[in-house]
């Protein structure tokens, strides 16, 4: 669990880097169809590791939890389709969308590796961090470069749900640590 | 021209009389006459605005979501009552009879709070 734990904070600490480094502006700025990807993409690994969690769960508060981020994060896509859709604009592939989705398909082999007794507890203890890590980004470096203004409604309109999200996650986390 | 003036004289005498005599009700005496009010409560930014809403009993109160997800809104102690899911755009109401605490049970952090004074 510890090791899982450190792996984890590790993939976690290296996103920020990787953000912070283009939110320092070392890397080359982000356009619109680029923060697209990145939010669509930030959304969907989330959506991923509900649907890890719906099969591998039995706790009645985890399987509510899971259900919760795949419909919420479902629900932030379809208004993100819709927006890049009626801004004829097609999201961009880039270094921080494949950077998410390399670190969400170690995580999600950890997950699955998991026995079951300690599933809950990583599957959680990952929606924290990664929560932390998903807001950090949006507000750090998606907000501030987004050029066009519905596009950064969307994300700022976005921030309350993942903070509320966050909020539950550690919730439940203080709950299983109890057990 | 004398018909005209009483006329005048008599409509000036009825709206005094009747301003004269809704003047003598006290707020007290008008506040219960006045009907059950309706009043909305906003859920936006994945929060019950405002937070704490203090109505009369028969009131009846709108929820209305605000947000880009799904929510509801559920009495907290013994889920004695709930609007079932509220989706982006959608509202409910109830006609509230007594003091509640309430959340989403969806998002169990938003909460939220009905005093019937």
């Amino acid at each position: 669990m510890k090791q899982f734990m450190k792996l984890n904070m590790a993939i976690v600490v290296c996103s920020i880097i990787v953000f912070g480094s283009a939110y320092a502006q070392k890397n080359p700025k982000l356009t619109d169809p680029e923060i697209a990807s990145v939010a669509v993409t930030a959304n969907q690994v989330d959506v991923n590791y509900a649907k890890i969690a719906l099969t591998r769960s039995k706790n009645s508060d985890v399987l509510k939890f899971a259900q919760t981020m795949s419909d919420d994060h479902t629900a932030v896509i379809n208004q993100a389709v819709a927006l890049v859709t009626k801004l004829k604009v097609t999201p961009k592939d880039n270094a921080v969308s494949r950077k998410l989705l390399s670190d969400a398909e170690k995580t999600k082999k950890q997950l699955i590796a998991k026995p079951a007794k300690a599933f809950d507890k990583a599957y959680i203890d990952n929606e924290v961090a990664y929560h932390k890590a998903v807001i950090s980004t949006v507000e750090g470096l998606l907000i501030p470069q987004a050029q066009n203004a519905e596009l950064k409604k969307l994300l700022q309109d976005v921030v309350p749900t993942l903070k509320a999200h966050l909020a539950h996650a550690e919730m439940l986390q203080k709950k299983i640590e109890k057990k | 021209m004398i018909n005209n003036f009483k006329l005048g004289g008599i409509i000036f005498i009825y709206l005094f009389l009747l301003f004269f005599i809704n003047g003598c009700t006290t707020p007290e005496e008008n506040a219960i006459n006045k009907g059950p009010e309706v009043y909305t409560v906003e859920i936006k930014n994945m929060k019950f605005q405002p937070e704490e809403l203090t109505v009369k009993k028969g009131d009846t109160v709108i929820w209305v979501n605000h947000d880009i997800v799904t929510h509801c809104v559920t009495e907290e102690l013994t889920k004695a009552w709930t609007s079932g899911k509220i989706a982006a755009g959608g509202s409910w109401k109830m006609a509230v009879e007594n003091s509640y605490n309430y959340f989403c049970a969806i998002h169990e952090v938003m909460k939220g709070k009905i005093i019937v004074q």
